[in-house]
């Protein structure tokens, strides 16, 4: 499905882009790159892959205004960079590349937000992966604890034996940016599923109150939105150890997207989502439910949130009658919730009461 | 220079009210301390511009404000001004005598108007530390100047005067002052900053005197210099007799009562303007008086029936008698440049309109509104705007919010003219300061105070339709700035950016670089118009540059139209494109085949201006398809104008500045005095209004309304 290309691959693929550009100046009109369109509009269910993807919707950057215009520019100088790392075996950080953009006059990044969204754009368009370009994100991997072990091949080309219980310390073992076979492999565990969590507070409860060994699980800490590395290990975890995977997170509604992009693709990376999500994840907490069911002290919803809920209810991803409740129930109450705030009833409420019976609803306890 | 000033000061009057003052200083604006400064500044400062003004002298004055005494509040005020100077003998009757002083009596636009002036402050000076007041003044035909101190007896109503003498006057530099007036006066009163000070009395006197030079040096040793910024005195205003819609009863009596004419019938002719020989016959026998009745016979109900006979209560064959309206060259508007530069030179700003309207006539008196806008620089967005309000060029500082002329302005929508305003109604926010001025033969207020314009509907709507437009201008130039910003856009992408697509594009794919114009046409799909106004230092004059880039690929026909300052005096030359006069104005060039992908220019220079005076020129276009960078003629635009244009030829006004331009030019061809496009209805002979201005002697008539109220009404 996903393999890395050779450079020569890489090369052609970006001179298609290029081509387009050049044969439509060639025709005496404004120049173009046409890519899918980047919205929930846009993605549709994947029977085959279980996942979200783009859609056929096609949009065309021209160069009739500025800002297309100087966004094609810029697509030309990445495409001219990449080439050049190539050439010389190079690789840099997504950040690294928006400050070498300094020197490419008319077509620097307005913001280090633009060249990511170039990156992606390229991947999309040529089916490379930014690996393949040699571009390194430079988002901060999870961090794991649990009873499995792995192999992680060092900077010096050694492979190291690592058990994510008995060979780190509290932070637990961080995982790094590039999760695939030539980096990492998945040796054994002795765990029954892998719980997600959106909060390093929480992680850390979790891991005090010795929930991993009790529970016979895996912790992984999210930092928020996961970066790639994390969307990516979960989903080698879940497929290679056939393993449960669990998401608990805040009861809001930037949770629900954050499940979203783990369990059916990101808007944003949906043209890798069935590289990326695993589909067999499910939602533990903190649905709207868990708010009046525990009554758990809450925050009014913002302005702000509000549209993010209206909004997620027209987005396919959340289209399945579950979630449609949630999300109505959220709007209904007016109200959220943290993880956190769960510590209303002592500290070891989360891991004695909650989480027992959440899982148990689910089988797992 | 002794013929003026001593004809100044022959035309004086006495008026016995010293003690009306004692008991009344608080309508006369020393009744807060801070106050009292601000009005001995103005009353001196008032002085010194109108004598400036009538010996033709450009005006320099310097102010300096000390604090002798900080626990007694004891402030020293000098201003000495460069004016003709006052002879000796009549020092003490300026100074010391209340309603002293030529303007009181006659009518027409001036700055005082009640007469009260320099001598209050005399008054209060010694009423609040019992000191006189120094003055020296030297007068251009005497070698040395006179001083004298001058103090007050106010039950007498007569100046005292103490250690008079002459001495040579010396400049700062030694030289020898060759005329001009010193006035040094200590009083109680307190010296403050902000909205309600003497720096910003004087920073809105130097906005509507661009003439004057103003010099202040504060109690802080700060000194403020606000420069001259035209050499053009104002427009030297004349006398007009009292219009029959503007008298009131008492005025009338009192007329009758002083009067020496013969009888009625020349009665009429020779004491009113607007009276002609048809309407002085219509007036007696609307009054049923016979015009040969000797004057002092006129009295009681003949006195009501002329009245009621003036006001069109009495009808002439079943209709009001029909009156000439009154000439209005007893006016001195600002002038729109003039306003634009003194605004300029005072607030930082990006854009300034200004209009002078046409003059127009409310109860028999002429009032002409100014207006002026200016936006951007450094003004905060946040707040109200500053409304800077004037009366015959004097500030209105206090009761901004019961003027005329502020609810002239809170009555229109500037929403739609790019401020912020809430709800469309009230002092309108944003980076702006809002100028209005009245120049009127009778300015109404609605109190003693002098600091707010009473209500008038007639002077509301002229000061509404003038907000209007340059309302008007300030929203076309903000949406010129939006355009001229995607203008700009559109070249920097096909003049940078698509070449560097191409090349970059090109090298990578190891390819010849490819050609641009048909994707240039393709992505700009429009005429383009871009314009340059720029002053020229050599041949001191503006150059004006309108380029238009066919990007379209058919060949396109536009008629383009550009804004020119002509009312201000302006000539075009080196228009090479020819064109034609559109309305006053408005130039128009008929452009007939602008070639796709080609480019035209119009180019032309505007001579008689001087620098900042014309910085933004209008395009406008007539036409099919849009033009990118100008704007569509707005025909109803077009038509406001050439109204105005012909109320101009109508009333026989010929403005200000054709008039100087008649006198610094006389080479040039100066109109025709054809008869005006349309002829008033009755075109009888207008003697009398025409023989009336030649003559200088004022007629023997009391004072207008606003003062006859100040002393209760017949002195």
């Amino acid at each position: 499905m996903f393999r890395s290309r050779t450079p020569e691959e890489t090369k052609t693929a970006m001179h298609k882009v290029v081509e387009e550009m050049y044969d439509r100046i060639v025709k005496g009109e404004p120049p173009t790159m046409t890519l899918p369109v980047r919205t929930k509009t846009n993605i549709a269910f994947d029977k085959k892959l279980g996942v979200y993807k783009y859609g056929k919707k096609q949009s065309v950057r021209d160069a009739t205004s500025l800002g297309s215009a100087k966004q094609l520019l810029r697509t030309l100088h990445v495409v001219e960079f990449i080439e050049e790392m190539l050439d010389a075996g190079k690789s840099s950080t997504l950040r690294e590349m928006y400050y070498i953009s300094e020197g490419w006059g008319m077509g620097k990044f307005g913001s280090q937000n633009d060249s990511n969204n170039l990156a992606e754009d390229l991947e999309i368009v040529t089916k490379c992966l930014r690996e393949d370009f040699k571009l390194r994100p430079e988002e901060d991997g999870a961090r794991m604890i649990g009873n499995l072990t792995l192999r992680e091949r060092n900077r010096r080309g050694e492979w190291m034996r690592i058990n994510a219980r008995d060979d780190v310390g509290d932070s637990g073992y961080g995982v790094p940016y590039n999760v695939e076979l030539e980096k990492i492999e998945l040796l054994e565990h002795d765990i029954d599923f892998i719980m997600a969590i959106e909060t390093g507070g929480m992680f850390d409860r979790l891991i005090e109150n010795g929930f991993d060994e009790q529970y016979r699980c895996g912790l992984l800490h999210l930092k928020g939105q996961p970066a790639r590395s994390t969307r990516r290990i979960m989903k080698r975890m879940s497929e290679e150890w056939d393993l449960p995977v669990v998401v608990f997170l805040d009861g809001d509604p930037w949770s629900f997207r954050i499940f979203a992009s783990i369990a059916y693709g990101a808007i944003k990376t949906a043209h890798i989502s069935e590289y990326l999500a695993t589909p067999s994840a499910t939602y533990l907490g903190i649905t709207a439910d868990d708010i009046v069911a525990y009554e758990l002290p809450s925050d009014d919803l913002s302005k702000k949130d509000i549209e993010a809920l209206n909004a997620e209810l027209t987005d396919p991803r959340f289209a399945d009658s579950w979630w449609q409740e949630q999300i109505n129930m959220m709007l209904e109450l007016g109200k959220k919730a943290e993880q956190q705030s769960l510590a209303k009833y002592g500290l070891d409420f989360v891991t004695e009461t909650y989480l027992p019976e959440k899982l148990a609803e689910l089988g797992l306890a | 220079m002794t013929g003026i000033a001593q004809k100044l000061a022959s035309n004086q009057k006495q008026v016995a009210i010293s003690e009306f003052f004692e008991k009344n200083k608080h309508f006369l604006g020393f009744d807060s301390l801070a106050r009292s400064l601000i009005t001995a500044v103005k009353e001196a400062v008032d002085n010194a511009l109108d004598a400036c003004e009538e010996a033709r002298i450009l005006p320099t004055i310097r102010i300096k404000v000390t604090k002798v005494d900080i626990k007694k509040d004891i402030i020293k005020m000098v201003v000495e001004d460069n004016g003709p100077g006052i002879p000796q003998k009549s020092i003490e009757k300026v100074f010391g005598q209340l309603l002293f002083g030529s303007r009181f009596h006659a009518i027409r636009q001036s700055r005082g108007q009640q007469g009260i002036g320099i001598t209050g402050v005399v008054m209060y000076c010694q009423l609040t530390t019992g000191r006189t007041t120094h003055v020296r003044s030297k007068i251009a035909t005497e070698p040395t100047a006179a001083f004298v101190d001058i103090g007050l007896d106010t039950r007498k109503n007569k100046a005292t005067k103490a250690n008079a003498g002459r001495e040579i006057w010396y400049n700062e530099d030694g030289t020898g002052k060759e005329h001009g007036t010193e006035v040094t006066a200590e009083m109680k009163a307190k010296y403050q900053k902000g909205r309600q000070s003497v720096w910003q009395y004087l920073r809105m006197t130097s906005i509507v005197n661009p003439h004057a030079e103003i010099i202040f040096t504060d109690p802080d040793g700060e000194t403020h210099h606000w420069t001259r910024v035209t050499q053009r005195l104002p427009t030297k205003v004349e006398s007009i007799k009292p219009h029959p819609h503007g008298i009131e009863l008492g005025q009338l009596q009192r007329m009758i009562a002083e009067s020496t004419d013969l009888n009625l019938n020349h009665f009429l002719l020779n004491n009113f303007s607007g009276v002609t020989n048809r309407a002085r016959k219509e007036l007696c026998q609307a009054a049923e008086i016979e015009g040969t009745r000797k004057m002092k016979s006129v009295k009681g109900d003949d006195i009501r029936s002329l009245l009621e006979a003036f006001q069109g209560e009495r009808l002439f064959n079943g209709l009001p008698v029909k009156l000439l309206k009154p000439p209005t060259n007893c006016l001195s508007p600002i002038e729109e440049l003039l306003i634009k530069k003194g605004l300029s030179k005072t607030i930082d700003s990006r854009f300034v309109s200004t209009l002078t309207r046409v003059p127009n006539v409310t109860q028999g008196n002429p009032f002409q509104i100014e207006v002026g806008l200016i936006f951007g620089g450094g003004m905060a967005g946040d707040k109200p705007v500053e409304i800077l309000r004037f009366a015959n060029r004097v500030p209105l500082m206090y009761q901004q919010g019961g003027c005329l002329l502020t609810k002239a302005i809170e009555s229109v929508d500037w929403r739609q003219y790019g401020l912020d305003q809430a709800g469309g109604k009230g002092v309108p926010k944003g980076p702006a300061a809002i100028l209005v001025h009245l120049a009127s033969t009778n300015v109404q207020f609605t109190s003693e105070a002098k600091e707010a314009l009473a209500d008038n509907a007639e002077v509301m709507e002229e000061a509404r339709r003038a907000m209007l437009e340059v309302g008007r201008g300030l929203r076309k130039h903000l949406e010129k700035k939006k355009k001229m910003a995607k203008t700009k856009e559109k070249f920097e992408l096909i003049n940078d950016i698509l070449p560097a697509i191409a090349e970059k594009s090109a090298q990578i794919l190891e390819r010849p670089v490819p050609e641009l114009s048909g994707s240039i046409t393709k992505i700009m799909s429009a005429v383009i118009s871009e314009s340059t106004t720029e002053w020229n230092k050599e041949t001191k004059q503006t150059d004006v540059e309108i380029v238009l880039f066919n990007y379209t690929t058919r060949v396109r026909a536009y008629t383009i139209l550009a804004t020119w300052p002509e009312k201000s005096g302006a000539t075009m030359v080196l228009n090479d494109t020819g064109g034609r006069k559109e309305a006053l104005g408005v130039w128009a060039w008929k452009l007939d085949s602008l070639q796709p992908g080609g480019k035209t220019t119009i180019s032309y220079s505007l001579s008689g201006l001087e620098r900042g005076d014309w910085t933004e020129t209008e395009v406008l276009f007539r036409g099919s398809q849009d033009v990118i960078g100008a704007t569509k003629m707005d025909e109803t635009f077009l038509q406001e104008i050439l109204r105005q244009e012909q109320l101009m030829d109508e009333s026989g006004i010929e403005s200000p500045e054709a008039e100087s331009e008649k006198n610094e030019v006389p080479s040039e061809p100066v109109e025709e005095n054809a008869p005006p496009a349309i002829a008033p209805p009755e075109s009888e002979k207008d003697e009398v209004s025409n023989e009336s201005v030649e003559e200088n002697v004022p007629p023997a008539i009391a004072p207008p309304d606003g003062q006859r109220t100040l002393f209760g009404g017949g002195v």
